[in-house]
């Protein structure tokens, strides 16, 4: 090994504590990078599987923008296209199975948790596809509820070829006649089961309709004349179809799944960024403990490079450690998020995850984030280490100048951009508020060097009503103001961590109590009846409204109230349109109303049935850049139509998709549906409950498409659910904390090692070891007061970024996070007197007459 | 290398008011082979004087001729190369480092010049074998009294076959036994091996274990002397001197 790094080595065994401590910063930062970037590409990957197994290997499909089915007669259009060979109209469903349904067992994990239904024209359809049979025959114009199935999907469900299989259909099960078995899959997603068309619409309650149709084109065809040729098809579709190679994957899901991403990737980064500070502040600690080494290094021949050498290689190596502990703990908590989300995935959203994803490109970048940043940390302290000349280790008097001078400029352009972001907020919009938020906090950090001193004599006051003895705090707050640069990064490191926990400690809590008002109003009935997927509307198979009826009929039942669902695209964007009662809603369920023009919600729900009227959600209007009162334009397979937006409002499971509400009647009139996907029931004031709740049993159980749960138990899940995540928030901003901790013990510790002379001066005149004990805690809580009280300043900043930022999505007023500002304070406390711990002792530990001879 | 010459040797600190000369047109030479002790009060520019020869401060006037180089003209990676290859540096505070082991700092000047540890080792081993510290070679700076750490710095000062050795205070530190087998161990060193030693001391009784002794005062050369070869027995003509330069 050669000097460099045997010297780097030596120096970081030499001081394990810190190692660990600054190493454990990168681990941290990295940790989250990696770990976060396997979850999101893990889902893509099964959505894509899910949607690619239904894709198959035609030319093109074309579909309806909206994704809703669309009369079979579109399909003529392509008769004349040219270079068009073969087509085949479809109705293809994603049919969620629930829970049980094959294996009635509830210990066993479910085989099966959802199907594609293809209802097809035979002989359009071997058109433009093979069916390779290996057993039985191939579908029939005549035959009804025929179904040919694969040899896999046969095997886990244990049929057999003349057999039958069931799925959920609108009328509660339908059982299939196993025809024809096609060879066992090797692409993963999910099972295709076939069936003729006018089965596939019956089972759906769609019939003559069809929502895809592949197309062959003609053989050997140029990539240009493919192209001409896809012009062709979309010319005679016209601009309200879309004409692909493959069907995009859900985008509903795609954006709440990108927008946790993008939350947690953000948080990475600045875990890292903290992390890179703490190491670039730990590489300032080092350089100044061993000025004297340097110098000698230098004074015996070391050169230049070999003393930056030596710094970076300790860089490198905790870098290195740092990066690969992050990335092997990152796969853990990574691939253990995607395990415990499985079956909650599997639940909610009927989407089998498979084996975690990492591609070569998230390890790439991790390793170059991780060991990048802690040696681009490392960089300018080694460079102020290669200007140590021979002569500090033998004078080393003159070495306070390190890092001062640019406070200054600083200052004034911290001053600055603090204005320029305080103007933002009056602005009151959001493109300007949300930078704001980064800005603020750089301004604060600028401008914190200038007032380390006023802020460390007005907290020196406070302190020095605690501590009787005269002269100690006065101390502490002098060794601030004599090193106001140094004191004001770790100030600001520490104002960092408690800005995020106050904002996002302020957030939370508010957060959660919106959340279960909201959950106890919107979900509180006193049965729900869920399917499958709940925020994943399309691949549900509803009830016809039969089902709803009967439950209305039963004894002790006082209002029963159900959602149907259809897709839409208005101004290009896609949609989701939820309608309802208006009548029989607001008696079991409730929408959240933050605007509305009329006087009162009663009124608001009223209007859906007078006109073509709409209330949105919040995510709505925001997509469509709308007013309340203004038109929208909705497009449908059935022509398009004006709808007024009456009031916003909020409901619990659609708080992130865009989602309008309409009536019944509309939905029906303009869409075509008419079946339930989500059905909520009230029980009259003295009904039996135990009679009722027996035959609302005993009727789902011919619906099992629906999972039958009462709102009490409901509304327990939720909670629980919600409050196990924020409890896992609530530990890693925590533990985002912790950097700050690390910072400030470095800081006093180089304050120490500077001043080991006047503390055993101040020990040779009488000074007590308790004396310079209180002399470093002060000093400790000085800094966390001053950095405390910038974090609450950031906190409250960033709070209100984040409500404005949500606003689109999930409406929460800016509640005033006294709670997070309380804790913020306790944490600053308490990390101020843990911090002090180590350098209190080493200085109170320190031999007097050592102290005295150290030059 | 073998001669070194100050020629109007001068260094100021600060400006206006506050300057201070801490040497001022200082004229010396020291022969091939010298042991040369500097002595004068505290404050008088030894150390300062030192610093220039071994060029790890730039003089404000004058020049450092090493064998007829002059310093001022090389930068400061030919410098650094100059006192890796060609000078030997002893201080008051030993200045090892802490993380390193006896034989390890000891090599240093080797291991910064690129030879290979093992190689580099077996020679410091051999110094420290030859100042009596077989058994410590393992052991950290942490681990030695004052006298032995002084022994690693010392033979750190020789392993690189420096022609030139510069000690200030070398025995500055340490109780009158090891500071006596100190000096005596520079004495042998300069006889043995044939190196130039310039050395800084206070002490008069340390002072007279070299060849010849420069008296400064407030920057400024005031004496020298030549001394008999009694084998540190001159300490009390040393002190007579020192109380003439007194008054
Ligand atoms: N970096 C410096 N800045 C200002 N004055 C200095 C500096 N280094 C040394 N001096 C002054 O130069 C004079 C000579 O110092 P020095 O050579 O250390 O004396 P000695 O080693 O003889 O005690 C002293 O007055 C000292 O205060
Ligand atoms: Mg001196």
């Amino acid at each position: 090994m050669n000097i460099e790094l045997t010297l780097a080595y030596r120096y970081l065994g030499g001081r394990k504590l810190r190692t660990f401590l600054t190493t454990l910063a990168v681990v941290f930062g990295v940790l989250v990078i990696f770990g976060m970037n396997i979850i999101l590409p893990t889902m893509i990957e099964s959505l894509q599987a899910n949607v690619q197994g239904a894709s198959g290997l035609v030319d093109f499909s074309a579909t309806h923008i909206s994704g809703e089915p669309f009369s079979i007669s579109v399909a003529d259009q392509l008769k004349n296209a040219d270079g068009v060979r073969a087509y085949s109209p479809s109705l293809t469903r994603v049919v969620n199975i629930p829970a049980d349904f094959y294996d009635d067992d509830s210990n066993q994990p479910d085989k099966v948790t959802a199907l594609s239904l293809v209802g097809v024209i035979p002989e359009a359809a071997r058109s433009v596809r093979a069916y390779p049979l290996v057993e039985g025959r191939y579908l029939e114009d005549a035959d009804t509820n025929a179904v040919i199935i694969s040899r896999t999907l046969a095997d886990s469900l244990n049929a057999h070829l003349g057999g039958t299989i069931r799925i959920p259909s609108v009328d509660g099960t339908t059982e299939l006649t196993i025809v024809g078995i096609l060879p066992a899959r090797t692409s993963p997603g999910n099972e295709e089961i076939l069936v003729n068309l006018p089965t596939a619409q019956t089972i759906t309650n769609q019939s003559g309709k069809v929502n895809t149709i592949d197309i062959v084109i003609e053989t050997f065809a140029s990539e240009e004349r493919r192209n001409e040729i896809q012009t062709n098809i979309q010319n005679a579709f016209g601009k309200n179809y879309a004409v692909g190679t493959q069907i995009s994957a859900d985008t509903q899901m795609f954006a709440s799944l990108q927008l946790g991403q993008a939350m947690m990737n953000l948080f990475g980064v600045f875990a890292l960024f903290m992390g890179g500070f703490i190491i670039f502040n730990t590489f300032r600690t080092i350089v100044a403990e061993r000025r004297r080494d340097i110098g000698m290094l230098r004074a015996l021949g070391a050169n230049r490079k070999t003393i930056i050498g030596i710094i970076l290689a300790e860089g490198l190596f905790q870098g290195i450690l740092g990066t690969g502990l992050g990335i092997f703990f990152g796969y853990f908590m990574g691939a253990g998020i995607v395990k415990a989300m499985r079956p909650m995935m599997t639940q909610f959203l009927n989407l089998q995850i498979g084996e975690p994803v990492i591609s070569p490109t998230l390890v790439i970048v991790s390793i170059a984030l991780g060991v990048g940043v802690t040696v681009a940390a490392g960089l300018f302290p080694a460079l102020s280490a290669s200007r140590v000349t021979p002569l500090e280790a033998l004078r080393p008097s003159a070495n306070e100048k390190l890092f001062e001078g640019r406070a200054g400029w600083g200052a004034v352009g911290g001053a600055v951009i603090i204005i320029l972001t305080l103007l933002a907020i009056f602005s009151g919009r959001a493109e300007f508020i949300m930078p704001g938020g980064f800005f603020f906090l750089l301004g604060l950090v600028l401008i914190t060097p200038i007032l380390v001193r006023p802020l460390a004599l007005l907290f020196g006051k406070i302190l020095a009503l605690f501590y009787a003895r005269r002269g100690i705090s006065d101390l502490a707050q002098g060794n601030l103001t004599r090193q106001p640069s140094r004191a004001a990064v770790t100030a600001s490191t520490t104002m960092l961590a408690l800005t995020v926990i106050i904002a996002i400690g302020g957030m939370i809590s508010s957060l959660t109590f919106t959340l279960y008002d909201l959950i106890r109003a919107n979900l509180g009935s006193d049965y729900l009846f869920i399917p499958p997927s709940i925020a994943l509307w399309s691949s549900n198979v509803g009830a016809n409204k039969d089902f709803a009826e009967q439950l209305k009929n039963i004894d002790g039942v006082d209002e029963v109230s159900a959602l149907r669902y259809s897709s839409a695209v208005s101004n290009g964007q896609l949609i989701s349109l939820l309608s309802m009662d208006p009548v029989a809603f607001p008696r079991v369920s409730a929408l959240f109303f933050q605007t509305n023009i009329f006087a009162d919600e009663v009124s608001a729900y009223a209007s859906l049935d007078e006109g073509r009227n709409m209330i949105v959600n919040g995510a709505l209007l925001a997509a469509l850049k709308k007013n309340v009162g203004d038109t929208v334009n909705i497009v449908t397979p059935d022509g398009s139509f004006d709808y007024r937006i009456v009031a916003v409002a909020t409901d619990m499971l659609n708080a992130k998709v865009t989602t309008g509400y309409i009536s019944h009647d509309n939905m029906k009139k303009d869409f075509g549906v008419q079946d339930d996907v989500f059905i909520q029931l009230n029980l009259k004031k003295d009904a039996n409950r135990q009679a009722a709740d027996a035959a609302i049993r005993a009727l789902s159980a011919n619906y099992p498409t629906f999972k039958v749960i009462s709102g009490v138990e409901y509304y327990n899940t939720m909670k629980s659910q919600l409050d196990a995540t924020f409890s896992a928030l609530y530990i890693l901003f925590f533990v985002l904390a912790i950097p700050s901790l690390i910072a400030m013990i470095n800081t006093l510790t180089i304050g120490v090692i500077e001043r080991t002379r006047e503390i055993g001066m101040i020990r040779a005149v009488g000074g007590t070891r308790k004396q310079i004990r209180a002399m470093i805690v002060s000093e400790a809580l000085l800094l966390s007061a001053i950095g405390t009280a910038f974090g609450i300043f950031g906190g409250l900043y960033l709070g209100y970024v984040i409500v404005i930022a949500l606003e689109s999505i999930f409406p929460l007023g800016f509640v005033f996070p006294t709670a997070g500002i309380l804790i913020g304070i306790a944490i600053g406390l308490i990390f101020g007197i843990f911090a002090a711990f180590i350098p209190a002792r080493q200085a109170s530990r320190m031999n007097v007459v050592d102290a005295l001879r150290y030059e | 290398m073998s001669n070194i010459q100050a020629e109007k040797l001068t260094k100021t600190y600060g400006a206006g008011s506050t300057k201070i000369t801490a040497l001022d047109h200082v004229n010396i030479t020291i022969k091939e082979g010298e042991f040369v002790a500097i002595m004068g009060p505290s404050g008088c520019g030894k150390s300062t004087l030192l610093h220039l020869l071994g060029g790890l401060d730039k003089p404000s006037e004058g020049h450092v001729l090493i064998g007829g180089h002059n310093l001022t003209d090389l930068n400061d990676d030919k410098l650094t190369e100059l006192r890796r290859r060609k000078i030997g540096f002893i201080f008051q505070f030993f200045n090892l480092i802490p993380v390193l082991s006896a034989v390890e700092n000891a090599a240093l000047p080797v291991t910064l010049d690129g030879v290979k540890p093992a190689e580099a080792n077996s020679k410091a081993t051999e110094w420290l074998t030859r100042f009596g510290l077989s058994d410590r070679l393992m052991n950290r700076p942490d681990q030695l009294s004052g006298g032995q750490q002084q022994r690693v710095a010392i033979a750190r000062a020789l392993v690189a076959d420096p022609e030139l050795i510069l000690a200030d205070e070398p025995t500055g530190n340490l109780d009158t036994r090891s500071s006596d087998e100190i000096a005596s161990l520079l004495r042998d060193v300069s006889k043995q091996y044939g190196r130039t030693i310039v050395m800084v001391t206070h002490d008069p009784r340390i002072a007279a274990y070299a060849n010849r002794i420069i008296f400064l005062k407030d920057g400024k050369v005031v004496d020298e002397t030549l001394l008999e070869k009694k084998n540190g027995k001159n300490a009390e003509d040393v002190m007579e001197k020192m109380k003439q330069l007194g008054d």
